[in-house]
């Protein structure tokens, strides 16, 4: 039977195709959006706000750090208990969520798309085993290359060849994206119970961050990658680490992209906009990092931006978390994936109240403010890090009224007047900046548009958010009420979301990405990687790679040598 | 004298609900006074709660009738009757009124209370009074572990409200306790009152390790201590309500700056 759906009298923001707010009608068959449709079943939009399905950039949902933080905050498991239903499985946790609850809150916010961006490629089953479980999304996860033993040595000869043919092989054996990058260097030196700055030595293999990052990136184009590198980089969140992020992007600007996208994305970059030299002349570098990107057009951002109240933060930045769980002093874990990477997690609140929180989270909202071009920014609050994914709608909210960033301005610590300038800062976004910073611009940057990601043209998945609200609406409240709860979500032409209830959960697609590398360079490759199996890891080369029966549901991109 | 209006909702836990194989436990916090008030007896019936993994409406589970009439929360008194070993947060959240409940308890009740008053005629399981900021629970039998403790990976357990308990109770009472009164007439397992940062415990029976880790409130315990932790600060011997204890300070294991709790000894 063929499936059809016509969605009439919506108000369409469509980026990708340049559809500016126009009554549009939308035809869906067989989950593909089609030129028109004969016999189809009528959503009639009434004038509403209709999208494209969201795309999350970056979002730790899935995976063995987000399961420890589930095991380790048993309080966080209470908060937004929801009974299961007739169709749904149970939900739990506000910062870190059940699986299930992913997948549901995701779909009522009208997101159909979430990137897991940091998977250790030991714990690659694991990872896959949480995506297979949230219901509803279609995802994929990036896998950690940039602490590891092969990724050091091969930065150290130089060989970005045959580091190339590594990563491939790492890509392909976890069922990954693409690259990721967090604190290069400074993981592996974590271990060695040190951390890295930019151009510090890396204990034993005597490598710099730096090196890491301008081997990987290049690395990365050997392919016809669809992301950039993924770059979560040093000293995050230390004061004055602007100028170590700057330093960072500036790495990377000769190098030659294999399509029109950026070269590095830089991830919550709010974690790296910092000025001073301590916590106390801690003040915000949001306008040196807008002015770079304005500039160039070699780097786009994530903004990390911060949701005030109680969250868990996660990373494979470990000397990060050791830093952070020495301040609050609450608890704390600390783990070590053999020649990898690592990770740590701690809890911790952002309150309004606190100058150096107030700072943070205005820096996100001046990151999205100060860039001129919306497709250079995606809207992240690095969940669980700067707050959980369930405040994207009061992030919006801010971005598209003045009038609120000045109310919660009034009730928070004065720091927010005189170390940063968002208060001076009028722009407000529209929904059709809004449409790119949460699917446009990140489909396009994961190169998912091509895929039928992020964008409502003939071709494209028929994954479509209708938002309860008038494209005249102002009121800040109103807004980020209807970008919580969709009047409609529809996945690949099912709909998933009435009314701001899932009234249906069918299974995601995983994305994973095969880079095709050059055989000759394959083979000189795997004698070094199947001797450091033998020497090193726990597992047997034979055992390490994910089956294909972890991913039931995939969908393959091939990412051909560019010789 | 304006008269004193009162209204008793009586429910009685059908035996039929407890006499399967397993009991498979009713689940009432639905049903404290502030939120029955207004309701007539056939609304009350119509409450859903949760038997097990089923909603079920309250007068399926309970036998319900309504006596009298209530001008506020506080005037609405809720006796429950009937084997209530297997009910779980009898009085959870409640804010105000009184409940009676003529039997031993299941866990959670209590918890989470703001105001009004419980009174269980019989034992209560664990986790008693937990989070509680405010009214008061009466125990008249022995309560379970964690009596107004915090629930867990929580940093704070009760707050605020009053607490008796006519027996002993079991372990980690107040734990991480930052006000609020509790009065222990038995015994209390070990570590009554770990991680307490405030308020006030009183144990007139016999203790184990009480005050592990406190940083803050007071423990009076008028029998004997068993295994006194050793890193506890003796400071002066004084006199309470007419009688003469040893006090310390502690837990000087949280380092000396943060330990500011109290402990009387015998």
């Amino acid at each position: 039977m063929v499936e059809e759906l016509l969605i009439k009298n919506g108000v369409v923001y469509d980026p990708i195709n340049g559809v500016k707010g126009e009554k549009k009608d939308i035809c869906i068959r067989n989950g593909k959006i089609v030129e028109e449709v004969k016999n189809p079943k009528v959503i009639d939009a009434g004038g509403r706000v209709v999208m494209p399905g969201g795309v999350d950039i970056h979002a730790h949902i899935a995976g063995g750090k987000v399961n420890s933080g589930r095991l380790f905050r048993p309080e966080d498991g209470r908060k937004g208990l929801k009974a299961k239903t007739k169709l749904c499985r149970p939900e739990s946790g506000y910062s870190v969520p059940n699986t299930f609850a992913v997948g549901y809150r995701y779909a009522r916010m009208g997101y159909t798309f979430v990137m897991e961006p940091a998977m250790p490629p030991l714990a690659a089953r694991h990872t896959h085993e949480e995506l297979v479980d949230i219901p509803i999304l279609d995802n994929a996860a990036l896998p950690l290359i940039d602490n590891n033993w092969m990724t050091l040595e091969y930065v150290k000869s130089g060989d970005i060849d045959l580091l190339a043919a590594y990563i491939a092989w790492i890509i392909k054996a976890t069922k990954g994206y693409g690259v990721k990058v967090v604190n290069p260097g400074g993981t592996e030196a974590w271990a060695w119970a040190k951390n890295c700055d930019l151009n510090d030595a890396v204990p034993y293999f005597d490598v710099t961050p730096a090196d890491i990052v301008k081997g990987l990136a290049e690395a990365n184009e050997r392919f016809e990658m669809p992301h950039s590198i993924h770059v979560h980089g040093n000293m995050l969140g230390h004061p004055g680490n602007y100028e170590v992020t700057l330093k960072t992007y500036d790495l990377v600007k000769g190098i030659t992209p294999y399509r029109d996208r950026p070269v590095l994305h830089s991830t919550h970059t709010q974690f790296f906009s910092y000025g001073g030299t301590t916590w106390r002349d801690f003040e915000s570098k949001a306008r040196a990092i807008a002015d770079y990107v304005n500039a160039n057009e070699h780097v786009s951002i994530d903004l990390g931006s911060v949701i005030l109240g109680d969250t868990t933060t996660m990373t494979a930045d470990g000397p990060m978390e050791y830093s952070l769980y020495q301040i609050t002093g609450r608890k704390w874990t600390n783990h070590d994936v053999e020649l990898e990477t690592g990770s740590g997690i701690t809890p911790f609140m952002y309150s309004g109240k606190v100058g150096v929180h107030t700072i943070q989270w205005a820096i996100g909202l001046e990151l999205a403010l100060l860039t001129r071009d919306p497709w250079k920014i995606a809207l992240t609050s690095d969940h669980p890090n700067a707050g959980p994914f369930i405040g994207y709608p009061i992030l919006i909210s801010m971005l598209m009224s003045k009038k609120r960033r000045d109310e919660s301005a009034e009730e928070m610590h004065s720091s927010i007047f005189d170390r940063t300038e968002l208060p001076s800062i009028d722009r407000e976004y529209d929904f059709y900046e809004i449409a790119i910073i949460t699917r446009a611009m990140t489909a396009r940057t994961l190169g998912l548009h091509e895929h039928g990601k992020g964008h409502l043209g003939v071709g494209a998945d028929g994954d479509v958010a209708i938002y309860d609200i008038s494209p005249e609406e102002r009121d800040a409240g109103k807004i980020q009420k209807a970008f919580l709860n969709a009047k409609y979500t529809i996945k690949g032409g099912e709909i998933v979301v009435k009314d701001g209830e899932v009234v249906s959960t069918p299974e995601g697609r995983t994305f994973f990405v095969t880079p095709e590398c050059d055989p000759k360079l394959t083979d000189e490759m795997m004698t070094k990687l199947k001797e450091m199996f033998t020497n090193y890891y726990s597992v047997s080369f034979a055992n390490y790679p994910v089956q294909d029966a972890y991913v039931p549901n995939p969908y393959e991109i091939r990412a051909p040598w560019r010789s | 004298m304006e008269e004193l209006k009162m209204q008793t909702i009586r429910l009685r836990l059908k035996e039929e609900v407890m006499s399967g194989v397993a009991k498979i436990p009713v689940i009432v916090d639905a049903l404290t006074p502030d939120k029955l008030f207004g309701k007539s007896e056939a609304e009350i019936k119509g409450v859903k709660i949760w038997w097990g993994n089923r909603e079920e409406n309250t007068g399926d589970l309970f036998e319900v009738s309504v006596e009298g009439d209530a001008t506020s929360e506080a005037e609405v008194k809720i006796v429950m009757d009937g084997d209530l070993s297997r009910v779980k947060y009898i009085g959870a959240g409640m804010k105000a009124g009184e409940i009676e409940a003529n039997g031993d308890v299941d866990m959670h009740c209590g918890a989470m209370m703001r105001g009004g008053k419980i009174t269980v005629r019989g034992n209560a399981d664990c986790w008693a009074g937990c989070e509680m900021h405010g009214g008061e629970l009466i125990i008249e039998g022995d309560a379970g572990a964690n009596l107004c403790a915090m629930y867990r990976g929580e940093m704070t357990g009760m707050t605020g409200g009053r607490v008796v308990v006519g027996g002993n109770v079991s372990e980690c009472a107040g734990q991480y306790m930052a006000g609020g009164e509790i009065l222990i007439k038995g015994n209390a397992d070990i570590l009554a009152g770990l991680n307490m940062k405030g308020g006030k415990i009183t144990i007139e029976g016999d203790a184990i390790m009480p005050g592990a880790d406190m940083t803050g409130g007071e423990i009076l315990v008028k029998g004997k201590v068993e295994d006194m932790i050793p890193s506890f600060k003796f400071v002066e011997t004084t006199t309470v309500d007419g009688e003469q204890y040893r006090k310390y300070i502690g837990d000087l294991a949280m380092t000396e700056k943060r330990a500011k709790g109290i402990l009387y000894v015998k």
